[in-house]
């Protein structure tokens, strides 16, 4: 089985609230010093749902990534997780692309790689979150798509998907080749086993440019974005919140049942 | 392998053809889903602004029936889709049904229910059709200068909201949470139009099937629904720790929710995920145990009137947006809360 | 008169006594090569450096018993039983040759003062025989301490029986013997008790033939039971008085914290999952093992109710090593049972703190802990198999650069120096000295307090300092202690690539775990820098009259021994020195405490990994140890124990009762005059 995995390299979610900052003028969020950043939640995911289908199935397991150029480190990520190997898409040109452009520079990634079974996305991305880079490619790739995915088995020709709704589970037949869309019900990633962390530490990553990848510059110019961002802005939240106290946490429990008994 | 199948163009097309509001409608038991009927309004609102028509998408068996009813709540035309192929949800059928009437109605503006339906068919839609698509969106209005819709979502799990428009791309495309907006008001003596929609579901070109729907009962009151939510977050350390929550929810009526984190680590179902990835809840209390508070999380609880806060650290986000707050193990605090509410709702 | 003199069946007693003496000897020769062989089964390792060093050590310490006087408490006295037993038979082995070998097959004669005045030796050692083998059985049948608490199989029941059996028959024998010499032959002089012994069987009328004839029966009965005992010592399982000096003389000789690197040659099996795997020393351990069941009483794993026992392990692998051992030597490709999960239980692995209190204990110098971390590098780097808690905090560490997973939504690392005026190093900036604060120090909440207490005494000290602020990441220690090698060895090379890019030459730090690794493993990397512990630092400071602490702590305090800052770095005394530095001091020590300290529970990834439910948490009892002090405050110069120490004091909800204090908490506020308390 061969399978491409889409992963994206995103600002550490896990930062204190207070520290989170934003140019207004840009329009970009300005990272606080120190803090790598770190894969996309969800592109991990769908990193360990490929690596457990190569477990069963055997075949080779490729990661792509549109990003700066410290984005070849969760390709490395990906390598020692279980993938083959990887590229890095980066180009001035795109830069700040939208969802669409994205979604493009993926599909002539795709284009150059080849051959493939699967083509596996996190559900969202753990920044700007929109969730639809992953449909709209595959769209482009005018393949069929699962999306939310928290299970994949494959037979032969097709993949038996188990897909997240609100009040339970849908249990779909795709066939190859496809897209999924990965959720994290899917489970804990792995962690890089000994040697392929070593490994992959020394690999080099192919950087792939535009020209590489034969992206027009008419679909990857900002005139013709599908999407823009007008505004920025952090909302304010003020709210004073009473800290009820007690002499031991008993009693502040016991406060706050006093207080809450009044308001319902 | 070439591109630009499946109508994928690249939004070069005139935006002057596009026309009016088109809401994707859902029918959830046989009804108009209570998400649908909230759109209706809004794109009524649009619509006017933009003095345009408004119209609605229904698609099922049922469809037909509930025409008259989306016309009351404000649809100038209600385009149906009556095929039992299209009774439940599937994504290839809907997306098909739903992006060639596009083409024939070319409407403007699109929206859709921030749902299990409208997260997968959005996406998926724009994709076909080459617009330009916001999702979970806040805040949608018109700019009166440009015309534009101007949508507002969160982003960076919530510690950010952006606003976004779609210069040139169509139809301009929105998703909306479930109790985002106001119900339209209904108006049995509106008039409008119903209109069958041409071509029915091409079986070819359903290529995923859904083979099992697996339903999990949720016991008590269903978490969307509650009044009271009493939620977890990474503090509770483990599985058999959220009995006391369930205890504490049972006591106040309520239904137990989590955070993601505490959901991927198993130790309750995915279901009662509450945030950014998971349900929005609004109810008049809200209860975070061991919560930091993320935005993420925050993203699916703020609606609450009142959110109160149980968490070791003084330094938690969850402090700067509660309203009451004790700082402390929950491990002590919750049995003597559960036990004192107990008491006094005895008295 | 000699018995070896006489013919016997028309053989002269002297072929006898050599066809035997080479038969048995044979026998002895043929089983302790096979020993050695499955030694050999282990993988190489060099412990023959410093010779000299070692031989005097080993010969010093096995002499003058010092490895069993060194585990005698008030409660203990077996290590003086033993003493007893083996200078006792020191001296017996050193006789069976004069009076066996010289005399006896070698047929010379000594001369009788020098005969009487050895045999008068015997009768004294004799009887520290008896009193060892006493002492051995009442501990082992009716005292039964803890340490002995054991499912010992019949096999091992009769072996213990036979070794006691034996060693009073053979000093029976010994008296039976030299009486039955002296009276039958009237020799002059005569042993101290041998004489008294023959001149009763004189007085009993028994004739000169029937003495002499009995004496040569008794003769001949000592010298075989003596072969047979030969023969019988490698064949059991019972091998300590054999290998035990030995496992003395290869006893590891670098710093005790440290872990070795797994070998840059292995490429896919890594840790050990086959007996192949260990080193032939680690294979050594199991033979020197003596039963003794100290590791176990001193683990605190095993003490808190969980299903770690060191000293199953070992006789665990012991008995693997004979069961399967000689099909491996045959050529057999595999165990027939699997070590991780027959052998030992993966939850018992996952159970140590790494406190080092079974080593510690260990007579023979046994290496319990690291044979564990071998067991779990396998498991995590080879199976990539590990609990679910350990999974978070490693994947923490590999993308966020520390082990608080979650922690990050509170604080950053280098928020800790707002609103403190420390001198934050920048891109090219230098400095001599670097605080290292360490992941604990920086992003929890209650261990921040501590690091900003030192930060303060540093200053006021006027020592010129820097810190990394953001820039410090995780030093490697839970990585490395949870088995994950490989993150561990990226970060100790960051970090050395950092601390060279500063041009650091001396690094202070809050954390021993972080001293530990930065003084004793970083060299493995390339990274040499003077490493000190900040007890050691302020107590420099004091001793220079850079800090005056005047302000009386007026309290009963007592001191909590780090693990990782005492057992394994020695430092006791410069904690200690400090507190009482300080007016209005009294220190009290807990019953467990210095090299014998009770770990808090968090080494060994446990602030993270998860205790097995259903058993005591470790730092609870170690509370209790607190508690009976009747100390009103805690100190320690850790911040995980620290940590487990708060949690244990909220848990049992005695928040007043006691407090818990870092030793740089304490120090700040014994510096300050009383008004100007909470000047940065």
């Amino acid at each position: 089985m061969n399978t491409i995995v889409c992963v994206k390299q995103v600002l550490d979610p896990e930062i204190p609230p207070a520290k989170f900052k934003i140019d207004p003028e840009t329009k970009q969020v300005i990272p606080p010093p120190g803090v790598p950043p770190v894969i996309s939640v969800y592109d991990e995911r769908a990193i360990e749902a490929a690596c457990r289908l190569k477990d069963k199935h055997k075949g080779k397991i490729t990661a792509i990534s549109m990003g700066a150029e410290k984005a070849a480190d969760v390709i490395k990520h990906a390598i020692a997780m279980g993938a083959d190997d990887g590229f890095v898409l980066q180009d001035a040109a795109f830069e700040n692309l939208d969802s669409f452009g994205t979604a493009y520079v993926l599909a002539k990634a795709i284009q150059k790689i080849g051959e493939y079974d699967l083509v596996l996305c996190g559900r969202q991305a753990a920044d700007w979150g929109a969730g639809e880079v992953g449909s709209i490619l595959a769209e482009i790739l005018g393949i069929p798509v699962v999306t939310f995915a928290c299970d994949i088995q494959a037979a032969d020709t097709t993949l038996r998907v188990k897909r997240l709704v609100s009040d339970g589970f849908e249990v779909l037949e795709a066939p190859m080749p496809c897209l999924i869309t990965v959720s994290s019900e899917i489970g804990l990633p792995r962690l890089p086993a000994g040697p392929r962390l070593m490994m992959a530490r020394k690999k080099v990553i192919p950087v792939w440019k535009a020209q590489d990848i034969g992206a027009e510059p008419a679909k990857l110019d900002k005139a013709n974005a599908h999407t823009e961002v007008t505004a920025l802005s952090v909302p304010t939240r003020k709210t004073e919140c009473e800290i009820i106290a007690g002499a031991t946490p008993e009693e502040a429990a016991a406060n706050l049942a006093m207080k809450l008994s009044k308001l319902i | 392998m070439t591109l630009g199948l499946n109508g994928y163009s690249d939004g070069g097309q005139t935006m002057d053809n596009h026309k009016g509001v088109l809401v994707c409608g859902e029918i959830a038991d046989g009804k108009l889903a209570p998400v649908t009927i909230e759109l209706i309004g809004l794109g009524r609102k649009l619509a006017d602004e933009l003095g345009e028509q408004s119209s609605v998408l229904l698609m099922g068996s049922k469809a037909g029936g509930l025409a008259q009813e989306a016309i009351a709540y404000g649809a100038d035309n209600v385009y149906v889709a009556e095929d039992s192929l299209l009774d439940h949800y599937n994504s290839d059928a809907y997306t098909q049904i739903a992006a060639n009437l596009c083409r024939q109605v070319l409407p403007s503006i699109m929206l859709l229910g921030h749902t299990d339906i409208g997260l997968d068919l959005a996406p998926r839609l724009n994709g076909r059709l080459g617009g330009g698509l916001a999702m979970d969106c806040i805040a949608l209005a018109i700019d009166p200068a440009t015309k534009l819709l101007a949508s507002t979502r969160p982003v960076f799990g919530g510690n950010a909201h952006a606003t976004m428009v779609s210069k040139s791309a169509r139809p301009q495309m929105a998703t909306i949470r479930p109790k985002t907006v106001p119900p339209a008001a209904c108006d049995a003596s509106r008039q409008g139009q119903v209109i069958p929609v041409e071509g029915k579901v091409d079986p070819a070109a359903i290529k995923v099937k859904v083979v099992e729907r697996i339903k999990e009962q949720a016991e008590g009151v269903k978490l969307e629904d509650a009044e009271v939510v009493v939620s977890g977050g990474r503090g509770i350390g483990g599985s058999q720790n959220f009995a006391m929550l369930r205890d504490l929810a049972s006591v106040l009526g309520g239904a137990v929710g989590a955070s993601r984190p505490a959901c991927d680590e198993g130790w309750v179902p995915a279901r009662l995920q509450v945030g950014q990835s998971g349900k929005s809840v609004s109810p008049k209390l809200y209860i975070a145990v061991g919560l930091s508070g993320a935005m993420a999380h925050l993203a699916g609880c703020l609606g609450s009137q009142v959110i109160v806060a149980i968490n070791k650290d003084k330094d938690a986000n969850i402090f700067s947006v509660a309203h009451f707050g004790v700082v402390g193990d929950y491990k002590q605090i919750l049995p003597a809360l559960t036990a004192k509410l107990k008491e006094l709702k005895s008295a | 008169m000699s018995p070896v003199s006489a013919t016997y069946w028309g053989i002269p007693g002297t072929i006898i006594f050599w066809v035997l003496f080479a038969i048995a000897f044979g026998v002895f020769l043929r089983r302790s090569y096979f020993l050695y062989r499955l030694l050999r089964l282990g993988k190489p390792e060099r412990r023959s450096d410093r010779i000299g060093q070692r031989a005097i050590f080993m010969l010093s310490v096995v002499s003058s018993q010092w490895c069993a006087l060194k585990t005698v408490g008030f409660t203990d006295l077996a290590g003086l039983g033993h003493a007893l037993m083996f200078w006792g038979f020191g001296f017996f082995l050193i006789g069976y040759v004069i009076i066996f070998g010289v005399s006896g097959g070698l047929g010379l004669s000594l001369p009788p003062a020098f005969e009487a005045l050895y045999r008068s030796i015997l009768d004294i050692a004799a009887l520290f025989v008896i009193a060892g083998v006493i002492v051995a059985v009442i501990k082992r049948y009716i005292v039964k301490p803890k340490r002995l608490e054991r499912e010992e199989s019949l096999k091992e029941k009769m072996i213990m029986a036979l070794l006691f059996t034996t060693m009073i028959v053979l000093m029976a024998l010994h008296y039976g013997t030299e009486a039955l010499k002296y009276a039958a032959y009237h020799i002059s002089p005569s042993p101290i008790i041998g004489g008294l012994l023959a001149n009763s069987l004189t007085s009993a009328g028994l004739s000169p033939a029937t003495l002499s004839a009995a004496y040569t029966a008794f003769w001949w009965i000592n010298y075989v039971m003596l072969l047979g005992a030969l023969v019988y010592a490698p064949h059991s399982e019972h091998l300590h008085p054999l290998f035990s000096p030995a496992n003395i003389f290869f006893r590891p000789l670098g710093p005790k914290g440290a872990l070795e690197p797994v070998p840059a040659e292995e490429t896919e099996n890594f840790g050990v999952s086959k007996l192949q795997d260990f080193t032939w020393k680690q294979l050594l351990d199991l033979y020197s093992c003596t039963w003794c069941g100290r590791c176990h009483a001193a683990c605190p794993a095993q003490l808190s109710g969980k299903s770690l026992s060191p000293r199953e392990i070992i006789l665990n692998l012991k008995e693997h090593l004979l069961e399967e051992g000689p099909g491996l030597l045959n050529g057999k490709a595999e165990a027939s049972s699997k070590l991780i999960g027959d052998v030992v239980a993966e939850d018992a692995l996952w159970a140590c703190t790494t406190c080092g209190a079974c080593v510690e204990a260990c007579a023979v110098k046994v290496e319990h802990v690291r044979r564990i971390m071998d067991l779990r590098r396998n498991l995590v780097l080879t199976q990539n198999k590990m609990p679910e808690t350990a999974q978070l905090m490693l994947r923490n560490m590999q993308s966020r650069g520390h082990p608080w997973a979650g922690i990050q939504s509170l604080r950053l690392r280098g928020d800790w120096t707002d609103g403190l005026d420390v001198k934050v190093l920048a891109d090219g900036d230098t400095a001599d000295t670097l605080f290292w604060v360490g992941c604990t120090g920086a992003l929890v909440e209650r261990n921040v307090k501590a690091t900003i207490s030192m930060t303060r005494v540093l200053k006021t000290a006027g020592v010129d300092f820097a810190v990394l602020g953001e820039a410090e990441t995780c030093c490697g220690d839970p990585a490395r202690r949870a088995g994950y090698e490989f993150q561990f060895q990226m970060m100790a090379e960051q970090n050395i690539e950092t601390f060279k890019s500063h041009n650091i030459k001396e690094i202070v730090t809050s954390c021993p775990h972080c001293y530990n690794t930065l003084k004793n493993e970083y060299p493995q990397y390339g990274g040499d820098f003077n490493v000190v512990h900040y007890t050691q630092f302020i107590g420099k400071l004091i001793a220079q009259g850079k800090l005056k602490l005047a302000n009386g702590l007026n309290s009963r305090v007592t001191y909590h021994d780090p693990c990782y800052l005492g057992r394994y770095n020695g430092v006791y005394q410069e904690p200690r020195q400090i507190l009482q530095s300080i007016p209005q001091t009294n220190l009290v020590e807990m019953a467990r405490t210095r090299n014998k300290a009770f770990c808090c529970g968090g080494g060994g990834g446990h602030m993270w990994i998860e205790e097995q439910s259903g058993t005591t948490k470790i730092n609870q009892m170690r509370l209790d140890d607190a508690l009976k002090t009747g100390a009103e405050q805690v100190v320690t110069a850790c911040p995980y124990c620290l940590q487990m120490f708060e949690e244990g004091i909220e848990h049992k909800g005695i928040k007043g009762a006691l407090k818990v204090q870092d030793l740089a908490e304490i120090v700040e506020a014994a510096m300050q005059p009383s008004e100007s308390k909470g000047a940065a």
